[in-house]
């Protein structure tokens, strides 16, 4: 069984074969010799008749050649007479001479001691023959005759018993040879059957494993890799196919497992950064909006507001009030989005302070569609812009500073541009100043506000990278130009 | 599995058990069809045993004992004759036996011609020859074997003297002793004489009854019984006691007894024992029989033949007892055979 288990697939298969051959050849060899020596049998059973009825034409023989020799006395005669009695003598010795029990053996015995008495009576008739010596070969011959008769007699006696013997021997072969004939066809049957059950067992074997195996790959191949191990009982092909097929299973789940925690690992990874980034805009916002907060101020503002307007005066208190509200509304707008409007009126309320402070250099102009003031936007977005046109655009030419504020719809999108006819600038800060290379501390230490850069981020977190900021300038001393186009998300008013 | 063990376990019984049985059964079958003829007994001598056209129970009785004894003593004897297709006649016989050289032969004698020519001729061939039953003493056979006749005639004195004691006043009653037609076997005479002898001592020579004899012709294939039956069916004729002198005269006469409801009528005196007369006897159809003891007769000639064989001489005759069996014994015997077929 052990080894039946290490053969391969071809090895068992001619095992196989080989096996159910050996066993049909040999019962059918079997069965073949047995029934040939029955035949064999069959066939000897009436040699002894043959045999004596040789006996019974060969002393007819004799006794005619006499009779012959005694008629003519030929020499042809004595010729045929010596031959005669040469093949009967050559008979006869083939016959019993011992006394026995068996009746057949002895009636054979007799036959060869009369016959011997036969023999030598007619070699005497034959010697008084030529001795013509005829009253002797006269009379001898009549004793020879009877003789004659009697061997005869007893000739046909041994041939009716032994006929009587061999029939019986030939109904008992007969007999058996039919059963031999049943039993032949019942054996092959039988051994077909063996056969048969044989084959179909050991193919089983052999594809019970082909089986499984299949139907395990099929589920696998529908994505189920939480199959159990097949076992591998033999070592033939099936049986390393199954056990590659284990290992190539086990392989896969160890893969895709390695993969997901990867996957997870990298999903984690990405989060955590983008929390962080998230966490150090909002840092930043915080930090920014802390350095616009003066809260202190606001409310000491409004206490010089209420003070002005207790001593009636007026410019102060419009002043401080412009001043207060330009505070509160850092104060208050400080995480929340705002309308397109509330930024508006907060640059008004910042070129109104500017003008109050410089002494109305500032002219500023505004072109608003006023159906848009309901756009949300972040807060801070435009009293940045005006505040860099005024620091870095007019404050130190020698002519009228004038800025303009456009807020208009172009195909869905909205355009807000901040214009200054100041200094300008030069290609390469304006690049500088988009891609954010500007140092941090540059673009906002010199500001009371909020940097440009801070101003991009913002929006295009905001629109999730759908705001665009431009800056257009024809060069030094011919103004500058910044243009934010944010995407159109509500219906005019 | 124990599945698979099993499975393992018929396929081995398929492949292995049923050729195996298949040879087994196959063998005996061809051994049990291809009966060989069993090795013969070679014997050292060949005696034959020659009765002529004497046969019946007696002849097969005192054949097979002689065939045991030889058997004994290493020594083939064949009924000569018995099976070939033609009749011969005892002289015949006498002279096959002697072509064939044989080294003995058993002869149921007789006192003619032919068979003291033709014992003498084997005699003179080398070939020893034992009569029994009957004798040859013309011849030079070298032994009789037999019983005494005269005894034996003695022996039916005394049985008819019983049939008389119980049934008195018969005295006058016909006696008729059937014998063979043979003038030249001196043997029937004997027993008639010893029965006169025998009757004349044991009632007297006045008291003498008269015993009537008759021959009955043996010529014929079936004379023998025709002649007894119309001995039957005459009513003047049928006898008393009715003394028959050999096995197949028994024989018919208890069944033309019985055929002609004379059982009792007749009182029949029988010779030799066969089952049938057995029978017969234990039914006291046939009063009392006279067998000489066959087992010993057949013995003694293979012995006789054996001692001339071995030493050139033998005892010229050899006495063999005569047994009576009355219808008690053959009672007691067929119980006795009963008994014995029980035990096999």
């Amino acid at each position: 069984m052990k080894k039946w288990m290490h053969m391969t697939l071809q090895q068992k298969l001619i095992t196989l074969f080989c096996l159910t051959s050996a066993v049909i050849l040999t019962v059918n060899l079997f069965t073949y010799s047995m029934l040939s020596q029955m035949m064999g049998r069959v066939e000897s059973v009436y040699t002894s008749n043959v045999n004596l009825n040789d006996l019974s034409n060969g002393l007819e023989e004799l006794q005619a050649a006499m009779s012959a020799y005694l008629s003519t006395k030929s020499s042809d005669a004595m010729e045929q007479y010596y031959r005669s009695e040469q093949e009967y003598r050559n008979l006869i010795d083939t016959l019993n001479r011992k006394a026995t029990d068996n009746e057949i053996l002895l009636t054979e015995k007799n036959i060869y001691s009369l016959s011997q008495s036969y023999l030598e009576l007619t070699g005497e008739i034959i010697q008084a023959k030529r001795g013509r010596n005829v009253e002797k070969y006269a009379s001898l011959y009549d004793e020879a005759s009877e003789l004659y008769d009697e061997v005869n007699t007893f000739i046909y006696s041994l041939n009716n018993d032994q006929f009587r013997n061999n029939s019986e021997t030939y109904r008992a072969l007969a007999e058996s040879m039919r059963y031999m004939e049943m039993i032949t066809i019942a054996v092959l049957l039988l051994v077909l059957l063996g056969n048969a059950s044989l084959i179909v067992m050991s193919t089983k074997m052999i594809t019970e494993p082909l089986k499984l195996l299949a139907a395990t790959a099929n589920e696998v191949a529908q994505g189920n890799f939480e199959v159990q191990q097949l076992p591998v009982e033999q070592m033939d092909e099936v049986g390393i196919v199954t056990r590659a097929f284990n290992q190539m299973v086990t392989s896969i789940r160890t893969y895709i497992e390695q993969l997901r925690e990867t996957m997870e690992r990298e999903n984690q990874l990405k989060e955590r950064e983008f929390l962080m980034q998230n966490h150090l805009k909002d840092a930043q916002l915080k930090y920014l909006q802390a350095q616009i907060n003066p809260h202190f101020l606001f409310n000491t503002l409004n206490a010089g507001a209420q003070l002005a307007m207790m001593e009636d005066a007026e410019k102060t208190q419009q002043f401080l009030l412009n001043v207060s509200e330009f505070f509160r509304y850092n104060v208050r707008k400080d995480d929340t989005p705002v309308t397109l409007g509330e930024e508006i009126r907060l640059v008004d309320n910042y070129v109104y302070i500017l003008n109050v402070r410089f002494s109305g250099e500032i002219l500023f102009e505004k072109d608003v569609d006023e159906s848009l003031y309901h756009i949300p936007v972040p807060g801070m977005i435009l009293q940045p812009l005006v505040e860099n046109a005024v620091n870095y655009g007019i404050r130190n030419i020698d002519w009228k500073g004038r800025i303009e504020l456009t807020v208009c719809k172009k195909n869905d999108r909205i355009s807000i541009s901040v214009w200054d006819n100041g200094a300008g600038m030069t290609k390469e800060r304006i690049e500088q100043v988009l891609s954010g290379e500007l140092p941090e501390e540059t673009s906002a230490s010199d500001s009371n506000g909020v940097g440009v850069r801070n101003v991009i981020e913002r929006l295009k977190l905001f629109f999730d990278d759908q705001a665009q900021m431009d800056i257009y300038s024809e060069g030094l001393n011919m103004g500058t130009e910044f243009v934010i186009t944010i995407p159109f998300t509500g219906e005019e008013e | 599995m124990k599945k698979k063990k099993m499975t393992i376990f018929l396929l081995v019984a398929i492949f292995i058990l049923i050729p195996t049985a298949l040879t087994v059964f196959g063998y005996r079958i061809y051994v049990g069809a291809s009966k060989e003829i069993e090795q013969p007994v070679i014997y050292d001598r060949h005696y034959v045993m020659i009765t002529g056209d004497k046969d019946g129970g007696l002849w097969d009785s005192v054949y097979e004992s002689a065939r045991e004894e030889g058997e004994q003593r290493g020594i083939c004897v064949e009924r000569f004759g018995s099976g070939l297709p033609v009749k011969y006649d005892r002289d015949q016989l006498i002279k096959m036996a002697v072509q064939a050289s044989v080294d003995g032969i058993i002869l149921a004698g007789d006192e003619s011609e032919e068979t003291i020519s033709g014992i003498n001729r084997a005699v003179d061939s080398g070939i020893p020859v034992v009569t029994v039953f009957n004798d040859c003493s013309g011849s030079r056979r070298q032994c009789f074997v037999g019983s005494n006749y005269y005894h034996v005639g003695e022996e039916y004195g005394r049985q008819i003297r019983r049939i008389l004691q119980v049934n008195p006043k018969s005295y006058t009653q016909k006696i008729l002793v059937l014998m063979e037609e043979n003038p030249k076997d001196a043997s029937s005479n004997l027993i008639l004489l010893g029965i006169r002898e025998s009757l004349e001592q044991q009632l007297g020579v006045t008291r003498a009854i008269s015993i009537e004899t008759a021959q009955v012709d043996n010529s014929g294939s079936f004379s023998a019984e025709e002649y007894i039956r119309d001995l039957f069916l005459n009513e003047e004729e049928v006898p008393d006691i009715l003394i028959c002198l050999s096995e197949v005269y028994t024989q018919c006469a208890y069944q033309a007894a019985v055929d002609y409801n004379k059982v009792g009528d007749v009182q029949i005196l029988g010779y030799y024992c066969s089952d049938q007369l057995l029978d017969a006897l234990s039914k006291d159809i046939v009063k009392a029989t006279i067998t000489p003891d066959t087992d010993k007769m057949g013995r003694l000639c293979v012995k006789a033949l054996e001692e001339y064989q071995q030493t050139g001489y033998t005892n010229g005759y050899e006495t063999v007892d005569l047994k009576l069996v009355t219808s008690g014994d053959a009672r007691k015997l067929l119980v006795e055979q009963q008994k014995e077929e029980e035990e096999k």
